[in-house]
């Protein structure tokens, strides 16, 4: 049985290991169709170097072959990695299939690789090899999948942007799963050489690239398993057909087709999505005492943000035109104004996301240039939500904020792949300070749902958890509380107040106007990417030019809500003065601010 | 001269195949990796109905059209509409065309065998004409002319008509269009089957102008056309003749220059440079993110 089958079963983990190579980069959100290149070009080269006899009497052949052809692997990876590795999606497919196959032409036309005829390789790789070369990548991909590395691919995978702003260098983890794809995808090669004693370019076409993936999906790249399931169904299923008698030649694969499809349309985390996953990473870690040790934050009345004639246009527009802000630790600065003021651009200048085109700025002690990198200055304290709401959709809630953590926890892959008892530690020290978080913000009992399945407001708050996990001594919000109602809104601004009584620099956009003048401690207001206004909540809402211009713009719903709480400030202003001036009891007009009696429109949409 | 035209008339063959590819691609955001077999269906099936039942080539083409045409609604129905709305609708797109793409050249060799068949030497007129000192067929020339107006054609449909408006709709926004009352099943359904209605048809013209066909045809020009539309800008119809033109005419000065064994890496090499240097194509418009 063993004997019979022991080709079937030595393939079968060949090819796992090729569908890893590919879940690899798959599990960090791109694709990549170079690994047969790389595959071909470690398995040729490594016919070069691998001896006849075991080095220095002791190092089998084999094992010279497998480690050339890893670092052949990674070598080659780096290199193509290294232009190609800015594209995205379609772009980076047809960027390394080009690769793939540039590797394939100039490999036929090698006299020392014998060209198209192919060359000879002794046998040299058993079921036993290619079984224990399986066991050891699956290995590494199980204990990566739960290490800082690992959820940092996650994150890259379900958005690059974010994961941007919690300080990952997304362009260096990207090169690190190609590189990793590389090793294995030698690996692959020079196994695939040794088992079938014979290659020959052509092999390593765009045909077998594509039967990698193709194995790589099926099997689903949510679990380490998923390679070895698609590796097991693809290899098995011709088999099983031959046993059940089905010779003709066109319906093995018009089966194999259909049954792809099937998976594909219906499974979509493919078969690995079918197993249950297993809930560690989910439970909530309450015990205060487990949180890791946190850097002290810079001092309440720091200078945190300090921007001098800052501007940004595109093409002739100015977005935001010479505006000078400061920020200091332990306060927190509302930036007000009508849709399209430039709010979202200003303080995307201020997160590193985009470079401000005039002015000069420091952040966090960083100065802001062109070259100014967002993940430096998240690795440097700054947090930031989102106006669109960006999380990690299909990770649970806690897994957000674990991503959220990135800056203050450690690289756990080395320790974990040992299991050293800090690889423990850190993990739990990880899981406190986000439970933290969560609880903090209101999620606590939601931690293990999907981020996207969760409610607006659930979400809004998810994001400022995850935000405050990274320990920030600068928090960014773009209206954190679009969406949210009244109660909602006013356990948000207790949250903010709090996070400030704390030492930390908060800087808000809302369009809330009630809840930023209950909220805080200086405002800003702007508009056409002017600033028209600065000072105390108080001063501005009975400022007429911040009323003039909501009522200027009529740009939303949330405007005419802004206006009519600023009316009514004003109205409120108003009777004062008309109220001093005839001596009468203003009190009662005053206090009834929640009707703004005539204000141009109605105050609550609910 | 001889030179020039040949890579014009290569590069015409590899522009028709490449603009189905490109319009579905520019519109519809979907590489549709079952346009190879498309290809393979229309040739096999030219050929059997011209060399079984006689039929003449100028009545050929238009019934391979109209087999292209449907081919194109079946892969849009089976292997893209179930994906819509997932967020893996990119890998799994590309995964669900070939499982269908493979399905198509299975029935395909279920149908006519895995051999290599022909046109019957007399299906298509054998004039010929000098032009400048070099040898041209008629062939040749009718699918450089087919291939111009087929991209005039279709630009200006894409640029000016209802049909056109709707379809750079759902390129723009395929949730907003559907709010506005497109019906963005129908306009995605329609692309497809002009895209795959001229896949088949090039298939076809392919196999008369190299007279010979067999299931592999379809995936050695897939590659050649990935390397056309991102060379002329993805989704760009100039561009995809354009780029075909120049991807034609390389290839056969590298063949005369170079040796024959070197070819494909022109196509390669061009793609990757491209891919590096001006990644939005000769003609084509850079996407922005937003925040």
């Amino acid at each position: 049985m063993l004997v019979e089958y022991s080709s079937l079963i030595t393939l079968i983990a060949l090819t796992a290991i090729l569908a890893f190579s590919f879940y690899a980069v798959l599990i960090a959100g791109q694709l990549s169709l170079a690994q047969l290149g790389l595959a071909s070009l470690a398995a040729f080269t490594s016919s070069l170097v691998v001896p006849d006899e075991p080095l220095f009497g002791f190092i089998p052949p084999l094992a010279v072959g497998i480690v050339f052809g890893m670092c052949v692997g990674i070598l080659a990876a780096f290199i193509l990695g290294l232009p190609v590795i800015r594209l995205r999606g379609v772009f980076l497919a047809i960027a390394t299939l080009a690769f793939g196959e540039m590797v394939r032409i100039f490999l036929i036309n090698q006299t020392w690789t014998n060209g198209a005829q192919g060359l000879g390789f002794p046998k040299l790789v058993g079921i036993e090899v290619a079984w224990i070369a399986l066991i050891v990548v699956a290995y590494w991909f199980w204990r990566l999948s739960g290490s800082r590395m690992g959820r940092a691919f996650a994150a890259i995978r379900e958005d690059e942007l974010a994961a941007t702003t919690m300080g990952i260098n997304v362009a260096r983890y990207r090169m690190a799963s190609f590189v990793i794809a590389g090793a294995v995808a030698g690996l692959y090669g020079v196994l695939l050489a040794y088992f079938s004693r014979f290659a020959d370019p052509n092999e390593f076409s765009f045909t077998a690239a594509v039967d990698g993936l193709v194995t790589a999906v099926v099997g689903g790249v949510t679990l380490f398993v998923g390679p070895l399931l698609g590796s097991v169904f693809l290899s098995v299923l011709p088999e099983l057909q031959r046993l059940l008698g089905i010779n003709a030649g066109w319906i093995r694969p018009t089966i194999s087709g259909v049954l792809l499809l099937v998976v594909i349309l219906f499974l979509p985390g493919g078969l690995s999505g079918l197993i249950p996953r297993r809930k560690s990473a989910k439970r909530l870690v309450a015990n205060p005492a487990l949180r890791p040790d946190l850097p002290a934050l810079p001092a309440p009345g720091t200078e945190l943000v300090s921007l001098q004639g800052i501007g940004k246009s595109y093409g002739g527009v100015h977005a935001v035109r010479s505006v000078d802000l400061s920020v200091q630790a332990g306060e927190v600065l509302g930036l007000i104004g009508p849709n399209g003021a430039g709010k979202t651009t200003l303080v995307n200048m201020v997160t590193g996301l985009t470079p401000p085109s005039t002015g000069t700025g420091v952040v966090l002690g960083a100065a802001l240039t062109a070259g100014t990198k967002a993940h430096r200055l998240a690795q440097s304290g700054v947090a930031r939500t989102f106006q669109q709401i960006k999380l990690f959709n299909r990770l649970s809630a806690l897994e957000n904020v674990l991503v959220g953590g990135y800056r203050i926890t450690h690289d756990t892959l080395l320790r974990r792949l040992l299991f050293l008892p800090s690889a423990r530690r850190f993990e739990r020290e990880a899981v406190a300070m986000a439970s933290a978080q969560l609880i903090r913000v209101g999620l606590g009992d939601k931690a293990a749902n999907a981020a996207g399945d969760l409610s607006y407001g659930d979400q809004r708050r998810l994001e400022i958890a995850r935000a405050l996990a990274s320990h920030p001594s600068l928090l960014v919000l773009d209206e954190p509380a679009a969406g949210m109602n009244h109660v909602e809104a006013g356990r948000l601004s207790e949250l903010i107040r709090s996070l400030a009584a704390d030492g930390i620099a908060v800087l808000v956009i809302e369009h809330n106007v009630r809840m930023m003048l209950a909220t805080c401690d200086r405002i800003m207001v702007l508009n056409f990417g002017e600033v028209i206004a600065s000072g105390k909540p108080a001063d501005i809402a009975r400022d007429p030019k911040v009323l003039e211009a909501y009522l200027g713009s009529a740009g939303n719903d949330a405007d005419v809500e802004a206006a009519s709480v600023l009316a009514a400030e004003n109205l409120a202003e108003v009777a004062v003065e008309l109220a001093r001036e005839h001596e009468q009891g203003p009190d009662a007009v005053i206090g009834d601010d929640a009707e703004p009696n005539g204000a141009a429109e109605p105050e609550d949409k609910r | 001269m001889q030179l020039f035209l040949d890579g014009i008339f290569l590069g015409s063959i590899y522009a028709l195949f490449a603009i189905g590819f490109t319009l579905v691609f520019g519109i519809l955001d979907r590489l549709n990796l079952a346009h190879a077999s498309v290809f393979t269906a229309g040739a096999l099936v030219g050929i059997e109905v011209v060399s079984r039942f006689g039929i003449s080539i100028w009545l050929a083409i238009p019934l391979v059209l109209v087999l292209g045409a449907l081919l194109g609604v079946l892969i849009e129905r089976i292997a893209f509409r179930p994906l819509a709305g997932r967020h893996d609708a990119h890998f799994a797109g590309l995964i669900s065309s070939i499982a269908f793409g493979a399905i198509i050249l299975s029935l395909l060799q279920a149908l006519f065998g895995a051999d290599t068949r022909r046109f019957p030497a007399d299906a298509f007129p054998q004039a010929r004409f000098e032009i400048l000192g070099a040898t041209v067929s008629l062939l040749q020339v009718i699918i450089l002319v087919i291939s111009v107006s087929l991209m005039v054609v279709l630009t200006w449909l894409v640029a000016k008509s209802k049909l056109g408006r709707g379809m750079r709709t759902i390129a723009e926004n395929p949730h907003a269009a559907a709010v506005l009352g497109l019906n963005v099943g129908r306009i995605s359904s329609t692309t497809f089957a002009i895209s795959s209605a001229l896949g088949a048809v090039a298939g076809v013209l392919f196999t008369l102008n190299v007279n010979a066909a067999q299931l592999g045809i379809g995936h050695a020009v897939e590659l050649k056309a990935l390397a056309v539309i991102v060379v002329g800008g993805m989704g760009s119809l100039p561009g995809a003749l354009v780029g075909g033109l120049i991807l034609g005419l390389s290839e056969v000065l590298a063949v005369n220059y170079i040796g024959s064994s070197w070819r494909d890496m022109v196509a390669f090499g061009l793609l990757f440079l491209i891919l590096i240097l001006r990644p939005q194509g000769l003609f084509g418009a850079r996407k922005t993110r937003e925040v």
